[in-house]
């Protein structure tokens, strides 16, 4: 799904997704502090863990994303993370692939990143039962962004792999419930718990 | 000492995701008589039914297009000895392809046709050298197939190592940073 593995995609399309994926960490980088260090460490080994975690869904099989999470609570520091992650599930596990690595991350990332930075202000200063509310509707909107970014880069590359919007409704649309309630259930845990987790967001 | 207390559910988390599954697709293939058959499947996490299946020969024209059925399974009579390479689509980004190299058709290839009359008018008893061939052909076919299905379900598979592997090394990368980070400090004043 969100893993598109090596072959699949055209030369533009992966050098697109490489040069707007470099441009990102490197922004994502510039602007990580100290602090921000062990939370980008611990929600990229998150990501890194959990999406190698796969239920099979009808012809494809789903697995977590966690964009909205890590959006929220990372806000550009998304990039490195996922970066890293897709760079160690590409190299041990042949999941995804290296050339494609560019494009994984921004279609993963960029909603995270995107949605993360409008809706952190809001989560800080919300209730923790609002914030999961919140957190859950930014998390499924981000599987939804994701799919169709994914289907985007796939239809841009070529014919012979079009995709099936049955399949994609199939397989995006429980997975959006699922992010939804494990975005809300994260954010209102932390919310509750260590708050200033979420704080300092840029 | 908080850092430790974070790390904490994510290793309990990766203890129970270990013998868990990455989702990478698989296409496995047979070779049976001129029968090409398989499964498309995702790496421990089940079949891929009713997905696409394109075969083309050795020159990229498409020569066959199925589906595979509710078990991933699929099977291709193939019309005349070729490489053919088979491309699985599941219709979401998953791809994934392999090759039947013409030389397996092997028995197939050999100069006896193989129809019923040939066999009625051989002398009672004796076995013509294509014919040991195709027999077996056919029985290291079947033999093989549990051991090379075991083997592409294996290559592949998360291992618990590797994911703590992984997650380790994640935590050497925030170590460095911070490292430099710090040093990038004590320079600074």
């Amino acid at each position: 799904m969100a893993h598109i593995p090596d072959g699949v995609l055209s030369l533009p399309v992966l050098v697109g997704g490489g040069v707007i994926a470099v441009g990102a960490v490197a922004l994502g980088l510039k602007k990580i502090g100290d602090e921000d260090i062990p939370r980008t460490a611990i929600l990229a080994s998150g990501f890194f863990a959990l999406s190698l975690f796969a239920l099979p869904v009808g012809p494809s099989s789903i697995h977590l994303l966690l964009g909205g999470l890590m959006g929220i609570v990372l806000g550009t520091a998304i990039f490195p993370a996922v970066c890293v992650a897709l760079l160690l599930q590409a190299v041990m596990f042949g999941f995804g692939g290296l050339t494609t690595l560019g494009v994984n991350i921004v279609n993963i990332a960029l909603p995270g990143a995107v949605i993360g930075a409008i809706v952190a202000p809001m989560v800080q200063r919300a209730t923790p039962a609002r914030a999961a509310l919140i957190a859950g509707i930014a998390s499924a909107l981000c599987v939804a962004l994701t799919g169709l970014m994914v289907a985007a880069s796939l239809a841009l590359s070529s014919a012979d792999y079009m995709l099936s919007a049955r399949v994609m409704i199939a397989t995006y649309l429980p997975l959006m419930l699922v992010e939804g309630f494990v975005g809300g259930f994260c954010i209102s845990f932390v919310k509750r718990v260590k708050p200033e987790l979420l704080a300092g967001t840029a | 000492m908080k850092l430790w207390r974070a790390l904490l559910p994510l290793f309990v988390l990766s203890l129970m995701v270990s013998g868990a599954d990455a989702h990478r697709l698989k296409l496995f293939a047979t070779l049976e008589d001129s029968t090409i058959s398989g499964y498309a499947f995702f790496v421990g996490s089940g079949r891929a039914q009713d997905a696409d299946l394109r075969i083309t020969d050795a020159n990229g024209k498409e020569v066959g297009a199925l589906r595979t059925d509710a078990k991933g399974a699929y099977s291709w009579k193939a019309p005349s000895v070729q490489t053919y390479h088979l491309v699985a689509n599941t219709g979401d980004g998953h791809v994934a392809d392999t090759t039947i190299d013409a030389k397996r058709f092997a028995g197939l290839s050999a100069n006896t046709p193989d129809t019923a009359e040939d066999d009625e008018n051989a002398p009672a008893g004796s076995i013509s050298a294509a014919q040991i061939e195709r027999i077996v052909d056919a029985a290291v076919a079947r033999q093989m197939r549990p051991l090379i299905e075991a083997y592409e379900a294996a290559e592949g598979r998360t291992r618990f190592n590797d994911i703590m592997g992984g997650i380790g090394m994640i935590i050497g990368l925030a170590g460095l940073s911070l490292w430099a980070q710090a040093r990038r400090r004590e320079k600074k004043p």
